[in-house]
């Protein structure tokens, strides 16, 4: 389980650590302080990089994808609704930008396919052979989609409730249940390993 | 997969609520899920907060020249409700610094010590900062200096004991709120000044 500053839950006002709430980041952020939005990108640069990371499978798009999301959210923060959230709104942006990035590459590169491996250079079918734990894990998680990886990755990497996952991600509790379970029936043949 | 190892995964159902039969996969499961965790976590690039700073900078900053004709032009006042406490402010980015005894100087010929206000910034990316506030008229002649190149600033100022508003001038171009500031005022042309409450010295005995 992530440590709650390595999270995008709310970082919420505490009397005596002196760190200032999400909340109160926002509104000084809003009343013109500028440079107070470096603490929410202090705050939340590290979930937004993992997940980008994760579903794209590319360091350097990450860094992008991240980059452009904080830009994005610094320039739209009057929309933020709940500024108590502004975590998860970052990441929702972020999420989004992913998903604009793998629907273009695919457009490009695979269209119409459903299972879409990572871009990351790994031949899944070559990383199994090679049988090395790490790598057979990462071609399992490359050989998921998109939307598998990313249920998949939230509750058992990032741990999250589905009930957080349905906010993050604007899906079913249902929904997203259904692609994790499909995920773990995708790395039920690993389990060998440890019986 | 059985419905009850499922429900176990899901966190809807503890270990002992398992089938005894099925407690050992709840095992490997968990063995596989903590190396999966172990192998995707990755850690993001440590220039990206930099590059995210620059990228946010080049989307433009304050006009020097239209400050600088605002300070001409538009006297500064300060409207604060009362303010109490600098240790806050102390702890932070901001200190107030007492020099008692000592060799006299201009400021101490009349009084027993001299109050400094000691300025902080990191500002890594700066080549210049300077502070300004309503304790110098608002020029940005106060330079503080980064001279084991951290890329933090500091340098003070003396004052009289009062409440005092200021800003950062960085590069001698771009004005910048203090983000660790205690307290802020509305400088009246829609940003915001950092303010620092300088108390009397304690009585001495």
């Amino acid at each position: 389980m992530p440590s709650l500053d390595r999270s995008v839950r709310a970082e919420s006002a505490t009397a005596g650590d002196g760190r200032p709430s999400d909340a109160d980041v926002v509104h000084a952020v809003l009343n013109g302080d500028r440079d107070a939005y470096t603490v929410l990108v202090q705050r939340y640069q590290e979930a937004l990089y993992r997940h980008a990371e994760q579903m794209t499978g590319r360091p350097d798009v990450a860094s992008e994808i991240v980059q452009s999301a904080l830009v994005k959210g610094y320039e739209k923060l009057d929309g933020c609704r709940d500024a108590d959230r502004v975590g998860a709104w970052l990441f929702r942006i972020a999420a989004n930008q992913t998903k604009d990035y793998l629907k273009d590459r695919r457009r490009r590169d695979v269209p119409l396919q459903e299972a879409e491996p990572l871009s990351r250079d790994v031949d899944p079918e070559g990383d199994a052979e090679r049988g090395e734990l790490g790598d057979r894990i990462r071609a399992a998680l490359a050989r998921l989609t998109p939307a598998e990886r990313q249920a998949f990755v939230l509750k058992h990497v990032e741990g999250y409730s589905y009930e957080e996952m349905a906010e993050l991600l604007g899906a079913s509790v249902g929904a997203l249940k259904m692609r994790v379970h499909r995920a773990r029936e995708a790395l039920q043949p690993l389990l060998e390993v440890y019986r | 997969m059985k419905k009850e190892l499922q429900a176990y995964l899901d966190g809807e159902l503890s270990k002992d609520e398992l089938p005894s039969e099925l407690r050992a996969e709840a095992d490997s499961w968990d063995r596989l899920l903590a190396d999966v965790q172990a192998t995707v976590t990755s850690e993001a690039p440590v220039d990206l907060r930099e590059s995210v700073r620059a990228a946010l900078a080049a989307r433009g900053t304050r006009s020097a020249g239209r400050r600088a004709v605002d300070w001409a032009l538009r006297p500064r006042t300060v409207r604060i409700s009362p303010l109490a406490g600098l240790a806050a402010a102390a702890a932070l980015a901001l200190f107030i610094v007492w020099q008692s005894g000592g060799p006299p100087t201009p400021a101490t010929l009349d009084t027993e010590a001299t109050v400094y206000i000691q300025f902080a910034l990191e500002a890594p990316s700066a080549r210049s900062v300077a502070v300004a506030g309503d304790f110098n008229g608002w020029a940005p002649a106060v330079e503080l200096s980064d001279l084991d190149g951290d890329g933090v600033w500091t340098g003070r100022v003396a004052v009289e004991p009062g409440i005092y508003q200021y800003m950062f001038v960085i590069d001698d171009s771009e004005w910048r709120t203090d983000p660790n500031a205690e307290r802020y005022a509305d400088d009246g042309f829609g940003d915001r000044n950092a303010v620092v409450v300088v108390a009397p010295p304690p009585a001495s005995s």
